[in-house]
């Protein structure tokens, strides 16, 4: 089976996911929690079913991929953004140091991405060159984003509900290895290129499935059994002691 | 292309944190509180000592026992971050109680803990300081009162709430 012909099969596979998603979403109202998601969602179920139709008149999927792929991206930010509000919202005090930092290290992003644009204008020749850089940019700042968040989480000992996490879990993938594949799709040969393309077929794939599992799983209670019984706290107390009288 | 390089490199480190981050949450999934004994936690960073040993102990010696003390001390404060960072799971539950006070008394442990969390990291970054150049004193004092005050909110959390007969402040 010839590369081309797998990317088609994703492709085809990736729709059949999306309308699953687009269908879980319906089912259990996510759109009430999570709107910018939901909007992502079925804009991407759009963009394919547009791209689709387009697919044997070159110029016309070119102008609908690309301006489909950029309003993907500024769904994608929005999708961060409201990632970013349900992890630290029921948390005041972090919330405020946390837009503080995030403020700064967006800013620092949009320079590197201005850096990207800047340094590799002179070689993107062409339309489609100066659309891949620009989509670098974007994707750059998005993943930047989204790593900040799983760090600062870390940092601040944060949990996520399940569906939160999912969300986050698969947007950074998809923008991640769109990131590479942006980047360096304009310096490979042919081969090579139809390599990125199928990598970044599967994990928008993967991603789908990421998103549909951690949304039909049932969220995991926190129950009283997390908490040590008296005994167990008596041996930690005295593995402490010993450790201190090391 | 040193730029190229630089992006390429942060979205594969990008890819290694999430998973990383899948990981540490199915570890996170067993997650316990770690009690902590805070008269010896006081005692840890009870700087007075120190200036009898700097005075008494030869350099080297002074040296090698305050970056024993150190890591002693942040191992100390790694508990703390991690029972507060428990704490604000478990309360984040509670606080969705119909019952009013329960929610009010899960926010404010919420809020705290939150605070302890921040302060944790301040203090490790002090420890890591102090440990790179150990003449310098910066002692996280501020974390003993608080993570005191947490228990004790903990403690009244416990007793609103009827239905949760397991210590849990004493857990931590």
């Amino acid at each position: 089976m010839s590369g081309r012909l797998i990317i088609h099969d994703l492709w085809i596979g990736s729709i059949v996911l999306q309308v699953a998603l687009a269908m879980a979403l319906l089912e259990k109202r996510t759109w009430r929690n999570f709107p910018a998601f939901a909007a992502y969602i079925f804009f991407c179920l759009f963009e394919a079913g547009i791209t689709y139709a387009l697919f044997g008149n070159k110029v016309a999927y070119f102008w609908a991929f690309w301006t489909c792929e950029t309003i993907g991206i500024v769904l994608g930010l929005a999708v961060v953004r409201e990632i970013f509000t349900n992890v630290f919202s029921p948390h005041p005090a972090l919330r405020k140091l946390a837009t503080m930092i995030f403020r700064a290290a967006v800013m620092a992003l949009v320079l590197l991405a201005c850096g990207v644009i800047y340094t590799q204008s002179a070689n993107a020749k062409g339309m489609a060159n100066a659309v891949l850089l620009a989509a670098e940019a974007a994707r750059l700042v998005e993943v930047g984003v989204i790593m900040l968040l799983f760090l600062s989480s870390t940092a601040f000992g944060l949990h996520w509900r399940q569906n939160v996490f999912g969300i986050a879990l698969g947007l950074g993938m998809f923008a991640a290895v769109d990131l590479v594949t942006v980047t360096l799709i304009g310096h490979v040969s042919p081969a090579t290129q139809l390599a990125f393309r199928l990598a970044r077929g599967i994990s928008f794939s993967t991603s789908l499935l990421i998103w549909l599992g951690y949304l039909l799983l049932p969220e995991r209670a926190t129950s009283s059994a997390e908490i040590p019984k008296q005994a167990q706290l008596e041996q930690w107390n005295q593995a402490v002691m010993e450790l201190i009288s090391r | 292309m040193t730029i190229t390089v630089i992006v390429v490199a942060l979205a594969l480190c990008a890819v290694m944190l999430f998973y990383m981050a899948v990981r540490s949450r199915r570890k996170k999934a067993g997650q316990s509180f770690h009690p902590v004994d805070l008269s010896a936690f006081r005692t840890l960073i009870d700087r007075d000592d120190e200036l009898f040993m700097k005075e008494k102990l030869p350099r080297s010696k002074f040296v090698r026992l305050k970056r024993q003390r150190i890591r002693v001390t942040a191992r100390y404060v790694g508990r703390i971050a991690s029972n507060a960072s428990a704490v604000l799971h478990v309360s984040a539950a509670v606080r969705l109680s119909p019952m009013p006070e329960v929610a009010s008394a899960a926010a404010q442990v919420t809020e705290l803990a939150a605070q302890i969390r921040i302060q944790c990291l301040v203090a490790l970054a002090k420890l890591s300081l102090e440990y790179a150049m150990p003449s310098l004193q910066l002692t996280p004092a501020l974390l003993v009162p608080r993570y005191q005050t947490l228990r004790e909110n903990v403690r009244r959390l416990g007793d609103l709430q009827t239905q949760n007969q397991i210590p849990l402040a004493s857990a931590i």
